[in-house]
């Protein structure tokens, strides 16, 4: 496969827009450099030739004004002329095609939530998308200003909360999950691409086999293992802060996810059957789950680390702020800061997930949880592990 | 008259006029005075420290940035630090940098008038600036602020109360700008002295008085912004805010309204410094002088008409999209207009290097890189790729510093003589010099490729691939802040032991050298006729044009 290869001032182009885009981009430096070593080398001659000399005078200035207004009004032409393409090819970014296969994508501090088409939710910040395929983003936020970013396919467009907004692309690379692009760290996978958060995956395949149903190899050591693949680059460009006061792990340490900063999400270009397999088969429970005795708590709990539940719920039965810690919770009679109370069963938990706000336990403060808007399988993931938590009398 | 002033020793009596410095002592005489050279010099000093304060942050912000991760401070206290910077910078330095401070000490003195319209309310502007800068002081301090400058919505509604002191202060801060603008309309029309016809007004005046119109006209949209924010944080009025009914792309159409006129409020006094400066080193008139004053009152007035070049992004409809990308490429042919004049008028000059020529050859070449990369972010297309991206960091600080902090640069070492009376070190002021101008490039040009490459502006951390940039960035920083710090060393050493300066030691032409130095209490003892244009040194007397310099008398006799 050959790569696009990025240059020194621009990442590699990724998306059908990219090469036009970079067109305008070297045209107007051209155009600056010209102008720029003009201006320059005749203020050099001029400061030189001009410097000051015993016995020599300055000329009192004339008038001129076939120049004043030839270089008033020659570079309107230039200018207009730039506007005319740069407008064409914003045209061409504004307007998605007919047959584009959409995708909502929810911004939230500091996650990107991806719904596909037959409402299959992806896990948070992963995002897959078809080849060849142009695909419009329906986007929306449900807190502050965030803006949705890809270099590599040179789009950009802010998610507004109260309000939808929308971008469309055609990558024309795939991201193969495969050994080859494994990586360590971001240095591995080059401008445009980023080394995207650990995945478990079961000992000798790749994250591609799996997609597509694979099985282990005979003779594949038992279990799974941790693995880092090239993705493309996802940011968030309009500002939108950080928690008060808390150190955050970097990027180098996995610290997704935690600020405006690291508000990223790993971009995949499947194969047009890859994607259509994905979209048939929804987020799968995660692969090291496959032999657990309950794949559902095993899903739970991955999701309870995976999604940052883990920030402030605590499973061990201790720690209680800022959020209820969930062992001893399921099936316990819990008060309302209201004074209302209700038993946690299945539909209570949904609610807390789906909507947090709704009801609040006495005791705790309403912070500000994000709406995640989990699937019913994952939600029913949860659901069990929560469960789990709480050991039968 | 001027000369002969000028040369006097000033008599140690009481209440001397001659000097503005020594005609009366004490702090009431300055708390209190009505000289607006002395309320130049109050505002020259808070500016200063202000600057002083905001590069202190950015230093700080630079070297967080200098590895990724965490390396200095928590992700929460580095938005701060980038949001005080730039307010700061913003607010309470630039924007009163050179209408305030320079602007104040000299506009009237180049008009032969004794003083600003109105005086008392000078003085005025000067408190409320100072009570602006009270507030703000007392955000930072009382509070968390990391809205970044802009204080977009909702974030901003939804951020710490500590935003309403702030906003609040850049609302009186807005006050004092207003009223400093109002001044210097009324003064330059009104009082200028005789023979002074707008065809002679020195450019530096025209630029300053481009720069009030805009500050009278879109201050009151900022004030009104913030004031609607202000309203929403307390009453919870929904303006701006969705959860409340509000609509947060409006906020940016207001703060915008204001913002980017507020663009032209601080380059515009930049490039009127830069007409004195290169008409005085090259002893020539600027060539096309009525181009270059018309080009600043049409920079003043297309600057309102391009707000939404700020939101190509935001979800605007793609209408005004293509009617702001348009109107913007129209601002770029005042600029390129003034930068073709002023290398013209280097041409069959007489130039010299002094510091002061330094810093605005230093601007020329900054500017012209600035407003060339703006053209990329005016072109929809690539904006879209660039936007809020260090690409569009490293564009507005080649404008803002490489434009404006030069100009003022170039303005105080140009005047700094006739407003302290005292020569400072100019082999040492070049050294600053030299440091700012390479310090400064290496800070930003690699901000330029990180932009261009995606890296996203206001972050805290980074993916390792944009480090060795990052590192370069930070490093060009440092040399850059060691640069101020040989420029403080210059100007104190200047306070306490520089040599005394003449009333004249660039042989300018310009009237604000005609009078004594320091100047007169009242400027002149005698209102001045004008008889030639500030830049016609063919037309001045060789007494006025070399004073300063007897070794270049002497040369001059020696050849007659």
């Amino acid at each position: 496969m050959t790569e696009p290869q990025g240059t020194i001032q621009l990442p590699p182009q990724l998306s059908t827009i990219a090469p036009e885009v970079d067109a305008m981009y070297y045209a107007i430096y051209w155009i600056s450099v010209a102008f720029a070593v003009a201006i320059f080398v005749a203020m050099g001659i001029f400061l030189y030739q001009y410097r000051r000399q015993p016995g020599r005078k300055a000329k009192p200035t004339g008038h001129n004004t076939f120049l004043e207004v030839f270089w008033t009004f020659t570079p309107l032409l230039l200018l207009l002329w730039l506007f005319v393409e740069g407008f064409e090819g914003y045209v061409k970014m504004s307007v998605a095609p007919e047959d584009s296969v959409e995708i909502r994508v929810r911004g939230m501090q500091w996650n990107w939530e991806f719904e596909h088409q037959g409402g299959v939710i992806d896990d948070l910040n992963r995002m897959k998308v078809p080849v060849d395929t142009p695909v419009k983003l329906v986007m929306s936020s449900s807190d502050v200003l965030h803006s949705f970013f890809v270099p590599g396919f040179r789009v950009k467009r802010d998610v507004v909360p109260g309000m939808y907004t929308s971008l469309w692309f055609e990558a024309t690379t795939p991201t193969p999950f495969t050994s080859e692009t494994e990586c360590q760290s971001d240095n591995d996978c080059g401008s445009g691409y980023h080394c995207g958060q650990p995945r478990e995956i079961p000992n000798g395949m790749n994250a591609d086999e799996l997609l597509m149903g694979g099985a282990p190899p005979e003779g594949a050591p038992e279990g799974t293992r941790e693995v880092r693949y090239c993705s493309v680059s996802v940011f968030c460009t309009e500002y939108c802060g950080a928690p008060e006061g808390i150190t955050l792990s970097a990027f180098s340490e996995g610290g997704y996810n935690s600020n405006h900063a690291t508000m990223m999400a790993d971009l995949r270009v499947l194969p047009v059957e890859g994607y259509d397999r994905f979209l048939e088969v929804g987020p799968p429970p995660p692969p090291e789950c496959a032999g657990a005795e309950d794949v559902n708590v095993c899903w739970g709990q991955s999701i309870y680390q995976g999604s940052g539940c883990i920030g402030c719920h605590g499973n061990d039965g201790v720690r209680q702020q800022p959020a209820p810690n969930w062992v001893g919770l399921w099936g316990a009679v819990r008060p309302f800061t209201d004074g209302s109370e209700r038993v946690a069963d299945e539909n209570y938990i949904r609610q807390s997930v789906l909507q947090p706000q709704s009801q609040i336990v006495a005791g705790y403060a309403a912070v500000n949880m994000p709406v995640y808007r989990f699937s019913d399988r994952q939600l029913d993931a949860v659901i069990a592990y929560i469960r789990s938590l709480t050991p039968d009398e | 008259m001027a000369v002969e002033a000028g040369t006097a020793a000033p008599a140690a009596v009481e209440n001397d006029e001659s000097n503005y410095l020594t005609a009366k002592s004490g702090l009431k005489s300055w708390a209190l005075t009505v000289d607006h050279k002395r309320i130049g010099v109050m505002y020259l000093v808070s500016v200063i420290v202000a600057m002083f304060l905001g590069g202190i942050m950015a230093l700080l912000v630079r070297a967080e940035l200098m590895f990724a991760g965490e390396t200095l401070m928590e992700a929460d206290t580095y938005n701060q630090l980038f949001t005080l910077h730039g307010a700061i910078m913003v607010f309470l330095f630039i924007i009163p940098s050179i209408p305030a401070a320079l602007g104040n000490f000299f506009l009237p003195i180049m008009l032969g008038a004794k003083d600003v319209a109105f005086p008392k309310l000078n003085l005025g502007s000067f408190y409320i600036y100072v009570i602006g800068t009270v507030f703000t002081l007392i955000a930072i301090v009382a509070g968390r602020i990391d809205t970044g400058w802009t204080f977009y919505t909702p974030y901003s509604s939804r951020a710490d109360n500590a935003v309403i002191w702030m906003t609040l202060g850049v609302f009186i801060l807005g006050f004092s700008s207003i009223l400093t603008g109002l001044n210097f309309i009324a003064t330059t029309h009104k009082m200028r002295a005789p023979g002074l016809s707008w065809t002679r007004l020195p450019l530096f005046v025209w630029g300053i008085y481009a720069t009030s119109v805009i500050q009278v006209l879109a201050t009151p949209v900022l004030a009104i912004t913030l004031l609607l924010l202000i309203m929403e944080k307390t009453l919870t009025i929904g303006i701006f805010d969705p959860a409340l009914g509000g609509d947060p792309v409006l906020f940016q159409h207001f703060f915008w309204f204001y913002s980017h006129p507020a663009v032209y409020i601080m380059i515009l006094p930049g490039m009127a410094v830069i007409n004195e400066v290169i008409a005085t080193f090259s002893r020539r008139k600027i060539f096309g002088y009525m181009f270059v004053a018309m080009s600043s009152v049409a920079l003043a007035l297309l600057g309102f008409l391009v707000w939404g070049h700020h939101m190509f992004t935001s979800g605007m409809s793609e209408y005004s999209t293509m009617i702001f990308s348009a109107l913007t490429f129209l601002v770029a042919i005042p600029s390129g207009v003034k930068v073709f004049n002023w290398v013209a008028t280097l041409y069959q000059g007489s130039i010299s290097f002094e510091t002061p020529m330094l810093y605005a050859i230093g601007f020329l070449i900054l500017f012209t890189i600035g407003g060339l990369t703006g053209l990329f972010l005016g072109i929809l297309s690539v904006d879209i790729h660039l936007h809020d991206t260090y690409f569009v960091v490293a564009h507005f600080h080649y404008v803002m510093v490489g434009g404006t902090v030069f100009g003022f640069l170039s303005g105080m070492h140009y005047w700094w003589p006739k407003m302290t009376g005292k020569l400072y070190n100019e082999g040492l002021a070049r050294v600053a010099f030299g440091l700012i101008f390479l310090g400064f490039n290496i800070t930003f040009l690699s901000q330029f490729i990180m932009g261009s490459q995606g890296m996203p502006r206001r972050y805290y951390d980074y993916l390792d691939q944009f480090q060795p940039l990052h590192m370069t960035s930070s490093g060009g920083a440092f040399v850059l802040g060691f640069g101020f710090l040989v420029l403080a060393v210059v100007f104190i050493q200047s306070m306490i032991s520089g040599a005394k300066a003449p009333a004249n030691p660039w042989g300018s032409a310009g009237f604000e050298w005609m009078t004594t130095t320091p100047p007169h209490a009242h400027n002149f003892e005698t209102t001045p006729v004008i008889t030639r244009g500030p830049y016609d040194y063919h037309l001045a007397s060789e007494e006025e044009l070399f004073d300063g310099f007897p070794e270049d008398r002497a040369a001059q006799g020696a050849k007659a």
